[in-house]
């Protein structure tokens, strides 16, 4: 590990393995986005009418809730660079919850849209909006168990101002989900 | 390696980081609660989430330290998927 | 050799490159039968010889698989196999079905074969890639799952590496996925659908993991680099690999009567899966750029640096030419596949499987490192010829291709799918003499084994 240590630096924070992993996630989301823009291209009207039976509220509530819960991550990683474990875990206890609220909200959104009989198959814009948000759901499920362990490792005194790296390769993560969903927002609730 | 000197001066641009990415949403939301729509919208909308984005590359990613390739990674790819996204509005009007 | 146990690997390979002969003779067979339908007919007619090409291509992939956990799991794990007498006996029970049910093949007409091994009972046979009869897929899953059985046991017991727990997730996801070839609706679209279960989630999913792995093992043994970047990269890959993969599989459910949403999904999913591939490139060859020593087999690191590059093109590449729906409409079933099929199955499997040959295969003979200078030159001679030849092969195929879908189905007047077979066979002829070249270069890399000569000696 010593190399790695020489040329931290170099590398954004966390591992070097998990940007990798974030530029692919970006690039399946990338295609996503654009698969979105250019189909609504050819049917713009049938994307506007669908678009506006969307909880925009609730989507923007979201939207709110992940930012806020990546600045408490960055917060986390700020207080574990100080050598302070228990408020890094607290901080993360604080946007594990919110994203637990993310969850409840997305699924509410979720069954209201299935109680109106809406699925994959009904029009083109429903089989984007419902499979960009579920493959996003998945993501902030995925990154919800990453945050979980690494605070349950930072409550045991795991890291330290010196080793963090597992916080950060966390943190990464968690800001690649909400910087997906900052594009993914404006795209499909709002932009006509 | 000593981090502790630093922390201090880059939270401080997150917090403002954070309040811009909060005022910029509810902008967006207003836009969509008032149902506009058209050229002049598309692009602020685009521009704002070129913003929001960037920033959160920046600041809280904290892709401005560290080696500009990595960066620049992610930069490319915004002004990409942004300018695409466009280009696709674009097409739909005409 | 650092494991006595590891020696139960040797039949395995052994075996393995005796069913890949017979698969490349068939195959010549087979594309002389494309232009000259009546070839060898009637004691070998066409679908037979595909059947036969095909399913030895499966059955020599999974001994290579097999013979390769069997070697790499005693050194990952730091201790003798749990049962080698059990893994010489399922290599037995392995031969002895997979011999004679392609014996069934040629000796009886296929409804017959059905007819004898009771396929009434149990109706699994009549679909492509799983025409084995149903007595021959249960001797499948039994051995699959008594070397199951085995190296988990041995795992059990010994050391847990990532590389072994990727290598055993592949094997057990392999055997898993098998079970749906027992699952036979009478309706064809979920008929389709769970046949895939099998035949794209083996080798756009699992199967990977299992390449993976054992390029990680070749990687870490022949270079030196520390296990633990290796280590990383391999969850990267296969992480990616399922990601893409598994949602992937929509790209065979674009036009079988599945919901229009497929098309979508497999688009969008399939389009990510060259990515794993790319990175195995990028892998592979930065870990040769960090090594630590020159490992005197020059062959099998021949061999492990050119399975991402030819895996990349055929499956990657080849793979992605035809995945999105809208190509797809008019590629679909045309020769194109053929071309993706034959490349992206040389580069990812067939490679990988002699690249562990060539890296083990001396080891298990009782030399230090590698072969003579002279036999792997003669081995280095046969990757070259076959690798060339399949990129030939593949070339000619994706010509024909291109003129198939042309005529056949973007022309203002269509033609007739036997009338434009006419039309190209020119490319069929061209993809013979390219077959053939490829078996003369089989047939250097078995001579390579025969050849002596004094052993490299390990420079570090």
């Amino acid at each position: 590990m010593t190399q790695s240590h020489t040329k931290i630096s170099q590398y954004p924070p966390g591992d070097f393995a998990i940007w990798i992993f974030i530029y692919a996630e970006l690039l399946v989301f990338g295609i996503f986005f654009l698969s979105y823009a250019f189909a609504r291209s050819q049917n713009v009207e049938l994307f506007n009418e669908s678009q506006l039976n969307l909880n925009r509220i609730s989507g923007a509530i979201n939207t709110l809730i992940l930012i806020t819960s990546s600045y408490f991550v960055v917060r986390a990683v700020a207080a574990i660079r100080e050598n302070k474990s228990l408020l890094c875990a607290r901080w993360l206890l604080a946007a594990i919850v919110l994203a637990g609220a993310f969850i409840g909200i997305k699924l509410f959104e979720f069954i209201s849209i299935y109680s109106e009989g809406i699925s994959l198959s009904t029009n083109t814009f429903y089989m984007f909006y419902l499979s960009m948000t579920f493959f996003h759901f998945m993501h902030v499920i995925m990154g919800m168990v990453i945050l979980i362990a690494v605070m349950l490792k930072a409550k045991q005194g795991g890291y330290s101002n010196e080793d963090h790296t597992g916080v950060e390769t966390g943190a990464s993560y968690w800001h690649m989900v909400d910087l997906v969903w900052i594009i993914l927002f404006p795209l499909v609730y709002v932009m006509r | 390696m000593n981090k502790t000197t630093t922390t201090k001066s880059n939270l401080r641009p997150c917090t403002w980081v954070w309040l811009t990415l909060m005022v910029l949403t509810l902008a967006v939301l207003t836009v969509g609660q008032m149902g506009l729509g058209g050229v002049t919208i598309v692009a602020l909308l685009l521009v704002s989430t070129l913003v929001k984005t960037h920033i959160v590359a920046d600041y809280f990613m904290g892709l401005k330290q560290g080696r500009l390739l990595w960066r620049m990674i992610i930069i490319v790819y915004l002004w990409i998927i942004v300018s695409m996204i466009g280009l696709a509005y674009w097409l739909g009007i005409s | 050799m650092q494991y006595q146990s590891q020696a139960v690997a040797k039949p395995y390979f052994i075996a393995a490159i005796g069913l890949f002969v017979g698969q490349i003779v068939f195959g010549a067979i087979l594309g002389l039968q494309y232009v000259m339908g009546d070839f060898l007919f009637p004691e070998i007619p066409f679908n037979v010889a595909r059947m036969v090409h095909t399913n030895l291509l499966i059955v020599w992939l999974l001994f290579g698989f097999m013979g390769a956990a069997y070697y790499m799991v005693p050194e990952e794990t730091e201790t003798e196999l749990y049962s080698p007498k059990l893994a010489l006996i399922l290599f037995w029970v392995f031969l002895a079905a997979g011999v004679l049910t392609i014996i069934g093949y040629l000796a009886v007409p296929y409804a017959t074969l059905a007819q004898i091994t009771g396929n009434d009972l149990l109706p699994t046979m009549g679909r492509e890639f799983l025409e084995q009869p149903t007595i021959t897929k249960i001797g499948i899953v039994i051995v699959a799952l008594g070397m199951l059985f085995n190296i988990s046991m041995t795992v059990l017991k010994g050391r847990k590496t990532a590389i072994i727990m990727v290598l055993l997730l592949g094997l057990w996801g392999l055997a898993i996925f098998f079970l749906f070839s027992f699952y036979n609706p009478e309706n064809l679209v979920l008929d389709k659908i769970f046949w895939w279960w099998v035949v794209h989630l083996w080798v756009e999913g699992v199967w990977e993991l299992i390449l993976g792995s054992i390029l990680a093992f070749v990687l870490i043994k022949m270079t030196g680099v520390d296990r633990e970047i290796i280590e990383k990269w391999l969850y990267v890959i296969i992480a990616m690999a399922l990601i893409s993969g598994i949602i992937g599989t929509g790209h065979h459910y674009f036009w079988i009567g599945t919901p229009e949403y497929w098309q979508w999904w497999g688009s969008i999913f399939s389009a990510i899966e060259p990515i794993p591939f790319f990175m195995m490139v990028i892998f592979a060859f930065n870990m040769v750029n960090k090594r630590k020593r020159d490992h005197p087999n020059k062959a099998a690191m021949l061999w492990a640096m050119g399975t991402p590059v030819m895996a990349f093109l055929g499956a990657g590449v080849w793979g992605f030419m035809h995945t999105l729906a809208p190509v797809n409409y008019y590629t679909h079933g045309t020769q194109i596949t053929a071309a993706h099929g034959h490349m992206a199955f040389y580069g990812a499997y067939v490679m990988i499987v002699l690249a562990i040959i060539s890296y083990a295969m001396p080891l298990l003979r009782g030399r230090a490192a590698g072969n003579s200078k002279k036999a792997q030159i003669v081995e280095m001679w046969s990757f070259w010829l076959m690798t060339v030849s399949m990129v030939f092969i593949t070339l000619f195929l994706t010509g024909a291709g291109i003129l198939q879908v042309w005529l056949q189905r973007i022309n203002e007047n269509p033609m007739g799918f036997m009338e434009v077979q006419d039309k190209i066979a020119i490319f069929y002829w061209m993809r013979e003499v390219a077959g053939v070249i490829f078996l003369i270069g089989l047939i250097v890399y078995v001579t390579s084994f025969f050849i002596g000569g004094d052993e490299e000696e390990a420079s570090s």
